[in-house]
């Protein structure tokens, strides 16, 4: 296990000193001068070359990105533009609320997907499997932020179960942080649970297919056993394998849900930086994305070893 | 669009007709499947309404009418308005054009880059591909749509920019898909042999990989092409995408949500539309992939009953007095444990045809007894022990016929009756060393959860018992081994294992289906001798299923003959292999190599002797 995990570790940091270098060439990617871009039409001369050496983009990149890296290390992520506040502040802010419903998704996800394709991959061709797959097809289709938005207008709107606006920090009211993350985290899990949905009945029915259960069913092993223990277990395989991919795509789509919710996380932060051009707290916002993202698959991969004994390095 | 020219192109070029006929061919499937047809229909009067906007759309999108202004569904708006008085129909309408050029341009955009990324990986291999491999697995962390924030971030927003983000998202997919197709084509013989003929690496990738790529990118594009309609929407939906003068299914949806409380309405018909198209598209996509792996979605279920009842002997096929030896009802005596009667198992095949696999056949076990089946592959001796132990596959039924074990008929029964005979009555060991156990369970998992269909419920008394099994058959230092995994046997010891479940309820008929064939020699005879053995201690019947002729000699009291599903002979070992009664029988003996006398051909089954996949008598 600690060989898995150091090896996992080696990967993980040379991954994380190249994104950091893609993230900091972003700004010498705008067309022009980002200065100019930022200042819009209250650029003049003087302003732009004012903000070109507050960006430290009068130097050469190379010893601003050993200066910007070393800073990074520290957790100094610069200052936001527009606001003057340390960016790291302002991501410090955000996280818990991207977090939590992203984690809160994953469960529905999960829930709903490893639930369907155990349902579906021990009837496989009955009417039942027809239906729920057919329905899984269909929850692929259905873009996460509409679901959102219908969500809302029926218990928040109309019904009136759910406060509009209903982000409470965890650490305040943790009833309140739950009520406050459920119907984000439906409207986010609901396509990851189609895609796990999917797996899930194809390794399931490839499990009650295969000569395990054939061995097991012929030593008179109840068919529950069969299914509950050996077809989850063995189905869990394909779905831990691309969990890490499942949460960075659900982080990604979250900066659209958090949106309709309004919720303060990164993505209404990513998206008020993106319409600014605040750089820096754009590239702040990839940074602590991939931080995330890397820091799930290292603990996913881990647990996969757990799961999958031929997945730990000998 | 243009790739899937190119490609459509080079296999036009390529000599072989069979990438024609096969294009035709999954063009036909392709247009069998329900599903996929709907898909296309979609898609169809999307590009319809995408062309002809102005023609179809009641008015032009942009046209402002105040005094109608969020009037909700009327005669002259049957969509309704938006805050300005916007027909919603018509912004629907040319919306389907912006969704289909984004969605169209990004996913070429992802080809372009993709693909010849991908090739050059996957083509050159060696360092470009370890570093180029490693690269894609790095761009995993960033999430597509933090990298469409980003390139809107730096570039602005307009319609090549939403086009060149969308598609940056999609790239690394067509990269690694296209990477791995060239790996595998790369290693595949023809493309050595034309590297060897002097065709040049262009023609080398545009007429062979090329051609081979191009089913899974079109099935990859049509799922891609449904994903970037969803990104795109929200995009707009932030207001990232294009103009507000521009409409869009996403922009739609974000002048919905400031409307939600007062005109929930509104943010219905984008949604459906964009839930149609993204449906159609992965429809479309499925549909391809199905076409051109030739599946069918057929029911795949394993019948519940064992077959009808049992008919009288003579309400059989008359033709069926011909079949050769039948072991004599006689032969049930009071020891008999497993007696076979009759026994006809068929195929059902989708026309509703079925084929006869196993016709007829009888036969019985006595207890302590060996019984072999032998034949070559096809000839129903698997079936027949997959009937027995009720396991027939999905398609397989028991015509007629019945299956009695120590007086218990189990023709018939239900799968819950099964269970009470399975591991008691009966236990069966099959081919495959390592599939014959859960890869992610261990060892010890697998023997505790048998025990305890067997009545003990105790954990712990349950791990004794399976430190007893393991120990019975052979296999040492059962305290480390019992936590091991499967991987971490070797195929003789993993047999072991499969042979310990199979005791684990003390069964009267142990089933060895082919249980040794793939073991070599040395741990074959190891395992064979511990049958042997297993059998003096238990006093079980066993029935071995072979096509070694050697291990049905050494181990068995009496031998079956069976061929394409035809019970030939029925007799004691020794009788059988000194005095074959049918030539099939001898014919077999005499092919098997033995290295007494030297010969420049090894003896096969005499070709007179089969015809048409029957015998011929004598």
């Amino acid at each position: 296990m600690g060989k898995l995990v150091a090896y996992r570790l080696a990967f993980a940091v040379p991954q994380l000193i190249i994104i950091s270098i893609v993230v900091f060439s972003l700004t010498y990617l705008v067309p022009g001068s980002p200065a100019a871009a930022m200042l819009g039409t209250a650029a003049t001369p003087e302003s732009i070359a004012q903000v070109e050496a507050q960006l430290g983009l009068d130097r050469p990149p190379v010893e601003r990105f050993v200066e910007w890296f070393g800073a990074l290390l520290t957790g100094d992520l610069g200052t936001s533009f527009r606001s003057g506040t340390p960016v790291a502040d302002m991501l410090v802010e955000r996280v818990p609320a991207t977090l939590s419903i992203v984690f809160g998704g994953m469960l529905v996800a999960l829930l709903i997907g490893v639930g369907a394709g155990v349902f579906t991959g021990t009837r496989p061709g009955t009417p039942a499997d027809r239906i729920v797959t057919g329905g899984t097809v269909l929850g692929l289709a259905i873009p996460e932020f509409w679901l959102g938005l219908i969500l809302t207008t029926v218990f928040a709107v109309q019904l009136g179960w759910i406060p509009i606006i209903a982000w409470t920090p965890l650490t305040e009211d943790p009833l309140g942080w739950a009520v406050g993350i459920i119907l984000p985290s439906i409207a986010l899990g609901l396509t990851g649970g189609a895609i796990i949905a999917r797996q899930t009945r194809a390794a399931m029915v490839t499990s009650m297919a295969s000569p395990f259960t054939d061995t097991l069913t012929a030593a008179g092993v109840p068919r529950r056993v069969q299914v509950m223990r050996y077809g989850v277990k063995n189905s869990l395989v394909p779905v831990l394998a691309s969990a890490g991919v499942t949460f960075a795509i659900l982080i990604g789509v979250s900066f659209v849900v958090e949106k309709v919710f309004a919720l303060p996380g990164l993505g209404t932060l990513m998206l008020s930086s993106v319409i600014s051009q605040d750089f820096a707290v754009v590239q702040g916002v990839v940074m602590v994305t991939a931080v995330l993202v890397i820091a799930v698959n290292l603990l996913l991969d881990i647990g996969y070893g757990l799961i999958n004994p031929q997945a730990r390095p000998q | 669009m243009s790739t899937s020219a190119t490609v459509g192109a080079a296999a036009a070029d390529s000599p072989a007709p069979r990438q024609a006929r096969s294009a035709a061919q999954a063009w036909r499937r392709l247009t069998r499947q329900p599903a996929t047809l709907f898909g296309l229909l979609v898609v169809v009067a999307l590009v319809v309404c995408a062309v002809f906007a102005p023609l179809i759309a009641p008015y032009a999108p942009e046209a402002t009418d105040f005094d109608a202004a969020m009037s909700g569904p009327t005669a002259a708006h049957p969509l309704g308005t938006d805050d300005l008085g916007r027909d919603l129909l018509s912004q629907l309408i040319f919306g389907a054009r912006t969704a289909l050029l984004v969605a169209g341009g990004s996913v070429l955009v992802a080809m372009l880059i993709g693909v010849p990324l991908g090739l050059l990986l996957g083509y050159k291999g060696g360092w470009y591909d370890r570093l180029g491999a490693r690269g894609l697995d790095i761009a995993d962390a960033l999430p597509g749509l933090t990298v469409g924030f980003v390139v809107i971030a730096v570039l602005g927003r307009g319609i090549l920019v939403l086009i060149l983000a969308i598609g940056l998202i999609f790239c690394m997919n067509f990269a690694r898909l296209t990477r791995a197709i060239t790996l595998g084509e790369r290693k595949k013989l023809y493309v050595e042999s034309a590297r060897v003929s002097g065709l040049t690496h262009r023609q080398v990738i545009f007429g062979q990989v090329l051609p081979n790529l191009a089913g899974p990118l079109a099935v990859q594009g049509a799922v891609f092409l449904g994903s970037a309609i969803k990104v795109e929407a929200a995009l707009s939906f932030l207001g990232l995408g294009l103009g507000e003068d521009q409409p869009s299914w996403g922009g739609m949806l974000g002048v919905a949500a400031e409307h939600q409380a007062d005109h929930p309405w509104m943010a219905i018909a984008p949604g459906v539309a964009i839930v149609l198209t993204v449906l159609a598209f992965n429809l479309l996509g499925d549909g391809i992939n199905d076409a051109l792996s030739g599946r069918r979605r057929t029911p795949y279920r394993r019948t519940r009953l064992m077959g009808r009842a049992v008919p009288q002997r003579g309400e059989q096929d008359p033709t069926l007095d011909s079949v050769p030896a039948q072991e004599s009802a006689s032969a049930a005596d009071a020891d008999t444990l497993l007696d076979v009667r009759d026994l006809r198992i068929v195929a059902d095949k989708p026309d509703g045809s079925s084929v006869v696999l196993v016709d007829g056949v009888s036969l019985s076990v006595r207890r302590g007894e060996i019984m072999g089946l032998l034949g070559e592959s096809g000839s129903g001796k698997s079936m027949l022990a997959k009937a027995i132990l009720g396991l027939l596959p999905a398609g397989v039924r028991v015509d007629s016929g019945s299956v009695t074990l120590d007086g218990r008929t189990l023709t018939g029964c239900t799968e819950n009756e099964l269970r009470s005979v399975r591991g008691t009555g009966l236990g069966a060991v099959f081919q495959n060393p390592q599939a014959n156990l859960s890869p992610v369970h261990t060892v010890g998992r697998q023997l505790v959860d048998v025990i305890r269909a067997h009545g003990t419920t105790s954990t712990k008394q349950a791990r004794a018992r399976a430190a007893e099994l393991l120990e019975l058959v052979g296999v040492d230092d059962v305290g480390r081994r019992l936590d091991q995994y499967p991987y971490q046997f070797s195929g003789g010891m993993a047999q072991r294992v499969a042979i310990a479940i199979a005791l684990a309820g003390e069964p009267d008929l142990l089933i060895l289906d082919e249980a040794t064939s793939a073991l070599d020699v040395t741990t074959q005879s190891q395992v064979l001798d511990l049958v042997l053995d297993l059998r003096e201690r238990l006093d079980m019947g066993i029935i071995n299923i072979t096509h070694d002729l050697g291990v049905a000699a050494e181990t068995c009291d009496r031998v079956a003959v069976l061929f394409r599903g035809d019970l030939l002979e029925v007799d004691e070992v020794h009788t059988l292999f000194d005095h074959p009664s049918h030539p099939y029988t001898a014919a077999l003996l005499a092919a098997h190599p033995t290295a007494d006398h030297d010969v420049d051909r090894l003896p096969t089954i005499p070709d007179d002797l089969v015809v048409d996949g029957a015998l011929t008598g004598k």
